[in-house]
């Protein structure tokens, strides 16, 4: 098996994958009908506010276990649905943020300050295939760098980084993503250890359940999908309906606009926007392929790139960014777009998840089997078929199906969304949170279970309360046993050696490499004295 | 200039008791086995590491919000109306999940005692009405229920929404499968 045919494999697992129907004699298989399902539904939940693709996901993941089953066969229709969702909620996102100054998803926030601008002066329709078109190309582009990197960072980790090396991986892991997320350093260290914290009650390999209380609830451990479900979904469903009862807010007719003038994208259109969207792609994909560094940074930095070039070369007439200049969408949406491609770098390279959609894929990896995100995916075996491998070529040809949809019925689907924004939030949110704590039980079957999910909705929601960012409490959970397995397996292998962690050159490294990261982020946080 | 939010000062000291209570109670009393084991003269990890080093995590950041971050701008501000409201609706949640589970075989006790029969709910919890009806009315509730702690009043709209909407929920978990119970028949 040489590396073309895992690739040719990987290709066919998706289109020769079990039939739903046919066209024309043309046989459809049921992965190819999911990566379309989930498109449209992504883009639907990313056109509404309050909802986005993690929600998505947590709804859906129980649906679809049940419809495939924990067979090897549901991975690609399972990760392909996922995938769609992801990719259609970004490019969604923008939808209510040109349209209704109201983004969909946090990160097209920066979409709101030219796109609505143009709503205004009647290029609503125009503004969103701006956004279609920068959104698909930074979403192209990083893709293109994932398949590329993923594989060869694989084959570098499992070549060169042993056990010691790897525990100290997942350490440095940890503290980068605990320093770099939501902006203080402290906080993100607290939500670490957290997240590290409840992974660990109720597990061990003693007979005793550690951390348990002697309790008979606490003895079996938190369910990962009560604990990422709770802080992630519960916890900002109990917030953003705080918000709306802080704001009172009466929901007053929304103020319609008409379309005035050319709305087409014209090739000089493209030709002036490509360099913003260029630059913005890099940013996104260099930001998005380390861990934990979210789209919003990523959308923000494209957005102050874009500006300051476009100040240099903007014609007199031209309006400024933040009074409608479409290179201000562009800028913004091929940045957070860009994101989403290269955060599966991580994901598929080192088993270590950097954004909530990466979460929800592991989640489903995990529940269903037979497929471990990390290095060991991409060993290319000579002799016999190593399955993991054609499942990883499939999500590649997965996420080309997608951006082939993307570039195709994406900017149709995207401009008919607008509709979505009229439901109202404070009625949308109690039914999210129903959903999801339904979700929760048709998987685990116990009230138990909802119990923990609503005990960890509200850590999230008080977390958010104090502006701790609960992403690091996620990666945490998600990487805790790993961490421990590691550490004890590399204990092992070094003959009990309690310094492995320093003896190694490269864990060594990486170890100065975590103290100086959180060292530095301490030090970068002095002068708010 | 008004004084900064003394607020993170206030977390650093919580988490670092937190985290001291973990590390010296908590996790010494709450293992079988300490930081590394000795079993049949191999060293091992023991169960008590992790969680040391989760609240080794925990006093690093309890300790760098107090000394470095503890006047950093744009702290929350914590105020007691939106306790007030997290604890409403915390309440809301929590009496519709106790009416979820109840509602049942409550439904079927009361069946009992006006028919004479020896229904068990069970058995039922399979067959429709009787899987639907705690789901419905707890559903109903909690939906409603908070829709109204929002607009400050509880209307009929509110209500039919809800209904609505868990009608939708059984049709999407219930109806096509089999194999899923809705909440809270794997219980009964």
């Amino acid at each position: 098996m040489g590396t073309l045919d895992y690739i040719w494999m990987g290709i066919l697992s998706v289109f020769q994958g079990p039939e739903l129907f046919s066209i024309l004699g043309l046989p459809v298989s049921v992965t190819l009908v999911m990566i379309f399902a989930g498109f449209l539904i992504g883009i639907a939940v990313g056109a509404t506010p309050g909802l986005a693709g993690p929600i998505a996901m947590a709804i859906a993941l129980p649906i679809l276990i049940s419809v495939f089953g924990y067979t090897p066969d549901a991975l690609l229709p399972v990760l392909g649905f996922l995938i769609g969702v992801m990719k259609g909620a970004t490019i969604g996102g923008a939808v209510p943020a040109i349209l209704f100054n109201t983004p969909g998803t946090p990160d097209a926030f920066m979409t709101t300050l030219d796109g609505y601008p143009m709503t205004q002066r009647g290029k609503a329709k125009k503004a969103l295939r701006v956004a279609h078109f920068s959104s698909a190309s930074g979403d192209t582009f990083s893709d293109i760098v994932l398949f590329v990197c993923a594989p060869f960072l694989a084959l570098l980790v499992e070549a060169y980084l042993d056990l010691p090396e790897k525990t100290a991986l997942l350490i440095l892991s940890l503290s980068f993503i605990a320093t770099v997320i939501g902006g203080s350093p402290a906080k993100g260290l607290i939500s670490t250890g957290l997240g590290l914290l409840a992974v660990f009650i109720g597990t061990g390999e003693d007979f005793y359940p550690r951390l348990s209380m002697d309790s008979q609830t606490l003895s079996r451990g938190f369910p990962i999908s009560t604990a990422i479900l709770g802080v992630l979904i519960i916890g900002a469903v109990l917030k953003e309906l705080q918000d709306l009862w802080f704001q009172k807010r009466t929901s007053g007719t929304v103020p319609r606009q008409r379309d005035e003038g050319d709305q087409r994208l014209h090739w000089a259109d493209i030709r002036r926007l490509l360099p913003f969207i260029g630059r913005s792609a890099v940013i996104g994909t260099v930001i998005g392929a380390l861990p934990g560094i979210g789209s919003t940074l990523a959308a923000t930095l494209g957005y102050t790139v874009g500006r300051s070039r476009y100040a240099k070369l903007k014609r007199p007439d031209a309006p400024d960014f933040g009074k409608g200049a479409a290179e201000g969408i562009a800028a913004t949406e091929a940045a957070n777009s860009s994101v989403s491609g290269a955060n599966l770098i991580p994901v598929l390279s080192l088993g270590i998840p950097g954004n909530a959609a990466a979460v929800f894929l592991i989640l489903a990896a995990e529940s269903i089997g037979g497929f471990n995100p990390g290095p060991s995916v991409f060993r290319f075996t000579a002799d016999e078929v190593n399955p993991e491998l054609v499942v990883a070529f499939g999500l590649f040809t997965a996420m080309m199906i997608a951006n082939l949809l993307n570039w195709t019925i994406g900017g149709v689907f995207m401009r008919s969304m607008g509709v979505m924004v009229r439901i109202p939030k404070h009625i949308l949110l109690p039914s999210v949170l129903l959903l999801t704590l339904t979700a929760i039980y048709v998987q685990e079957t116990r009230m138990e279970a909802i119990w923990f999910t609503l005990g960890f909705g509200v850590l999230g929601y008080l977390m958010r309360t104090l502006n701790i960012s609960p992403l690091p409490f996620v990666i945490a959970f998600i990487l805790g046993s790993k961490l421990e397995d590691s550490a004890r397996q590399a204990f092992a292998a070094t003959g009990g050696d309690p310094w492995f962690l320093f003896t190694h050159p490269i864990a060594a490294a990486f170890m100065a490499a975590s103290v100086g990261i959180i060292l530095y982020s301490a030090r970068r946080k002095t002068p708010t004295l | 200039m008004p004084a900064p939010s003394k607020n993170n000062l206030y977390l650093g000291l919580f988490t670092l008791s937190f985290a001291l209570i973990l590390l010296t109670v908590w996790i010494p009393m709450d293992t079988q086995t300490g930081l590394i084991e000795k079993v049949r003269r191999q060293v091992t990890i023991g169960d008590a590491l992790a969680p040391t080093v989760a609240g080794l995590f925990l006093i690093v950041g309890g300790l760098l919000l107090i000394l470095t971050e503890r006047n950093a701008p744009g702290q929350s501000t914590s105020s007691m109306s939106g306790l007030i409201f997290a604890s409403a609706a915390i309440f809301i949640i929590a009496a519709s999940l106790i009416v979820m589970r109840w509602t049942g075989p409550l439904a079927v006790w009361m069946v009992n005692a006006l028919q004479g029969g020896d229904l068990e709910y069970r058995l039922l919890r399979d067959n429709a009405p009787w899987k639907y009806l705690g789901f419905l009315l707890g559903g109903t509730m909690m939906i409603s229920g908070l829709v109204g702690l929002v607009e400050g009043q509880l209307r009929l709209r509110a209500i039919l929404i809800a209904v609505a909407a868990v009608i939708a929920m059984i049709f999407v978990y219930d109806v096509p499968f089999d194999d899923l119970l809705l909440p809270p028949n794997g219980d009964v």
